[in-house]
């Protein structure tokens, strides 16, 4: 007897120490005592985790098949009173209630006649029950109970090692998570991706069949998914807008759900809220947990805190990812503006290379419309005129389809795609829209059709009706100059605040450049007009000392003249017809005569008058210096083909102009001595400084040899055997004194185009070049030009 | 016969215009220079003259305006080698205003006509 009990304990020790499995050791603990007791069978019931009922885990006739699982609350059976009460009993069959209260025992021993229950239990926690059944009536000897309480004590701390082993492998687990998370938020600070991966990893570490993250869109205030992992039942209820008192007191909020589905499987779901600076911004929640026997499980309240923890995780990853985004977006803002001013620099450099304003507005217009530039599909520079107080339309461009990257060749090269201009003009007031606006005011606007504000002008409309554009005033020294407006209007691409500033930059130096062009073509023009009255008094000198030679020459020389020639004609009377005398008087007569005309002309050209001004028409001069050479056209059989334009009259001397046309007709007349075509033509021409009026006389008598070309305007230069050679040198001294200009167009082998061009301004015109009076009214305001 | 006085410097003009107008029928006096031809016009009852302008001692301008206040019915000729005084002639007061040319026949016209009248 005692070497039985001394081998039961021995077993007993050598399993209890073994290195198998919990549950085995569980096992055969269960297995040795059922042999040592010799009784039919040995239950051992464990208490469930809600401590509320017994289960029936391990029996010593082997495992238990699913319909013989068995379970009593606490208190009830034999197992319930002896777990409650913490003592051993022991009960017959044949004793009052014992078969009613242990009635489901006989589903696995319908035999029994002895009952005996023993708490599995140490000094602080209850395990389980092992219970005991036998067809015998028996008692349970006192060494029996000894060595089964002895029992009893090894399997509870076989249990306790078990669940210790248990919490030590879910803590471990817990860290590994963290581990993971810690490592994936190290590894990525793109959200989605992080978002995602703790979505994952909460599943897979509560074994969930599937997770979801929500976060409340800012919008609605409904719950959205952001992410989500694995299967999220359909039949799941979906997850309110978390209620802030969900749990109980004391606990932190969260929300549990419950539902069945057609085929009679629970589902489960558990959500905790996720808040962010206080303020409830989404869910984390999980589905469906597996568990061993292939149901669903409900979660319990470890996964409940784990799910807490991964709710701070994705609070703080969503913090910092917020946090990084906004580093990145200032980043990206700070590369702009570096950008920005880049470019700015880039134009700015191509700015200089010019001081014509013509060219500083392509380059303008290419900075403003480069993709690389400024990048606006359209923009137009208007510049205020001061005498008229109104905007101008200077020029304006759109971007090219095939956008051309910014380059200085890009910049330098005028825009391919110009918006025409038009004459387009708007009164400087303020009901004049926002053009007038941004001068007025010195402010630049951004202006969005509305339908409200008052409308653009119908001057403007005619060339430019865009939704949206901004516009900016060129100011230099405090004074709006003009302005520059841009668009996206072709594209409809929306305007952005931003470019405004970088806008606002490119017109200060904008408006700084076509400020320096604008005075720098001032002093050009007053250069050029010194230079020209310099040389009017120049030429106004040299004619004056020629006139006076010319003029004592001539008389010194008319004296003799006349007498010579008198008295050849006295003599002349007195030869006979056919004496040879007669020839010889006939000849200096002859010469007389050229001698005479020739004073006559230099005469004409030193004395001159001034007092014949007068509105006349250039076509009626032409005409009226026709008819004097009329006879002589015709007998060289000269053809006269005439154009004549519609044209204002010309303020002039009509004499000195006929005296011009006649001029340039004999000259024509000589060089067509054996017939042609005179061919005159009159025409407008529009200059810088204002509207010229231009007559060409072109001849068909084969052109002016090139040596003599640059004399023919020299006085006294002539190639005909008789004349003065002072009719193309008085023809310009008249054009010059009518501020006009003379030109020839030589062709050799065809002819020759004089071409007289004349202003149609009134100038007044005074002896004293040196102090010309010239009226304002007869000004024209200088093109595209202000002030 | 008809008187007429030619005052000119230059003493083949005056001998050219005299031998012209002789032949014409006119009595012809002779002077060299204005002071000479007013002394013409005090002593003799003219019927015209002819004044040269440049000329030395008293010019033709002055013995123009000298005449004139003497005899302002009697018919004044400038005839001269300065073309560009043409539009001053009038407030000259002279009756005409000849550019002296090698050909008299101009000169005989205007002669002719105002002894006419």
């Amino acid at each position: 007897m005692a070497s039985e009990r001394a081998g039961f304990l021995t077993q007993m020790v050598e399993v209890f120490t073994s290195t198998v499995s919990f549950g085995e050791r569980l096992n055969n603990m269960v297995h040795l005592l059922a042999r040592y007791l010799k009784v039919d069978l040995a239950l051992y019931f464990g208490l469930d985790k809600a401590k509320e009922t017994l289960v029936l885990n391990i029996s010593s006739q082997g495992p238990i098949p699913p319909h013989l699982r068995l379970e009593f609350p606490l208190g009830t059976g034999l197992a319930g009173e002896a777990a409650a009460t913490r003592k051993y009993l022991v009960v017959h069959r044949d004793q009052p209630g014992v078969q009613e209260a242990n009635a489901a025992l006989e589903k696995l021993n319908p035999a029994y006649h002895t009952l005996a229950a023993f708490p599995v239990a140490d000094d602080n926690f209850l395990y389980g029950v092992l219970l005991l059944m036998d067809r015998s009536d028996r008692a349970i000897t006192p060494v029996e109970r000894q060595n089964i309480q002895l029992a009893c004590l090894m399997l509870s701390s076989t249990l306790r090692q078990a669940i210790g082993q248990e919490e030590a492998k879910k803590r471990i687990a817990e860290l590994s998570v963290l581990f993971e998370v810690g490592k994936a938020l190290s590894s990525t600070v793109e959200l989605d991706e992080l978002l995602e991966r703790i979505v994952s990893t909460t599943a897979k570490v509560i074994t969930a069949g599937g997770a979801a993250l929500h976060i409340i869109d800012g919008a609605t205030g409904e719950l959205r998914v952001s992410s989500r992992y694995g299967k999220i039942p359909a039949e799941c209820p979906a997850l309110p807008t978390m209620p802030a008192g969900a749990g109980g007191a004391g606990e932190p909020p969260h929300f549990e759900g419950q539902s069945v589905d057609p085929e009679g499987r629970n589902h489960y779901c558990l959500a905790v809220p996720l808040t962010f600076k206080g303020q409830l911004e989404g869910t984390l929640g999980v589905y469906d947990k597996f568990s061993p026997s292939g149901e669903f499980a409900p979660f319990d309240p470890e996964n409940r805190q784990l799910l807490y923890t991964m709710a701070g995780v994705v609070v703080n990853a969503i913090e910092n990812a917020l946090t990084y985004q906004q580093v990145e977006a200032l980043a990206e803002k700070n590369e702009r503006m570096v950008r920005n001013l880049t470019t700015l620099q880039e134009i700015s450099q191509v700015l200089l290379t010019t001081v014509q304003q013509d060219r500083l507005l392509d380059i303008i217009l290419q900075g403003l419309i480069l993709e690389q530039g400024l990048g606006f599909e359209r923009a137009i520079v208007f510049m205020v005129d001061e005498t008229t107080q109104t905007l101008k339309g200077a020029k304006g461009a759109r971007r090219a389809a095939a956008g051309e990257s910014m380059s200085f060749r890009a910049l330098l090269a005028p825009p391919s795609e110009p918006i025409p201009m038009a004459d387009c003009e708007l009164p400087l007031r303020a009901d004049q829209g926002p053009l007038a606006l941004a001068v007025l005011r010195k402010q630049s606007y951004h202006y969005r059709q509305t339908g409200q504000e008052p409308g653009l002008p119908a001057s403007l409309l005619r060339i430019y009706s865009p939704e949206e554009f901004f516009v900016v005033p060129l100011v230099v020294k405090d004074q709006a100059t003009g302005v520059i407006v841009v668009d996206n209007q072709d594209s409809g691409r929306p305007l952005e605040s931003e470019p405004l500033h970088v806008l606002q930059m490119f017109a200060t130096q904008a408006a700084l450049v076509l400020e320096n062009a604008h005075l720098y073509s001032t002093i050009e023009a007053n250069n050029r007009e010194l230079l020209l009255i310099r040389e009017r008094m120049l030429e106004s000198d040299r004619l004056a000392a020629l006139s006076s030679l010319a003029s004592g020459m001539a008389h010194e020389i008319r004296n003799p003249l006349v007498s010579i020639g008198g008295f050849a004609r006295r003599i002349a009377k007195t030869v006979e017809v056919n004496s040879p005398l007669r020839g010889y008087v006939e000849v200096i007569q002859e010469e007389v005569t050229r001698l005479e005309k020739l004073l006559r002309e230099i005469l004409d050209f030193t004395g001159e008058n001034l007092s014949y001004y007068g509105d006349h028409e250039m076509a009626k001069l032409i005409d009226d210096t026709l008819i004097l050479v009329q006879r002589d056209l015709d007998a060289a059989k000269i053809k006269v083909v005439k154009e004549f334009a519609q044209m204002p009259r010309l303020h002039c001397d009509d004499r000195q102009m006929k005296q011009v046309f006649y001029n340039l007709f004999q000259n024509a007349l000589q060089a067509m001595a054996q017939g042609g075509t005179l061919t005159i033509r009159t025409y407008p021409v529009e200059k810088a400084d204002g509207l010229y009026e231009a007559a060409a006389i072109s001849d068909t008598g084969g052109g002016i040899p090139l040596e003599v070309l640059h004399n023919i305007f020299n006085p006294f230069f002539s190639t005909k055997d008789y004349g003065t050679g002072l009719g193309l040198a008085i023809a310009q001294r008249i054009i010059s004194r009518h501020y006009g200009q003379i030109e020839v167009n030589n062709e050799m082998g065809k002819g020759v185009t004089f071409i007289v061009t004349l202003p149609v301004a009134k100038y007044c015109l005074v002896k004293d070049l040196g102090h010309e009076a010239v009226p304002a009214s007869a000004l024209r305001a200088p093109k595209g030009g202000r002030r | 016969m008809k008187k007429i006085l030619v005052a000119d410097d230059e003493m083949s003009i005056r001998l050219l215009y005299s031998e012209e107008l002789k032949e014409e029928g006119y009595e012809v006096y002779l002077a060299a220079n204005g002071r000479e031809a007013l002394e013409v016009v005090e002593k003799i009852p003219l019927d015209l003259v002819i004044l040269d302008i440049k000329m030395p001692e008293m010019d033709g301008i002055e013995a123009l305006r000298r005449i004139k206040e003497r005899r302002p019915d009697l018919p004044v000729v400038l005839s001269t080698a300065y073309g560009e005084y043409r539009q001053d002639f009038a407030t000259w007061a002279s009756d005409e205003y000849l550019v002296k040319s090698s050909d008299l026949e101009d000169l005989k016209a205007v002669v002719k006509r105002h002894l006419k009248e």
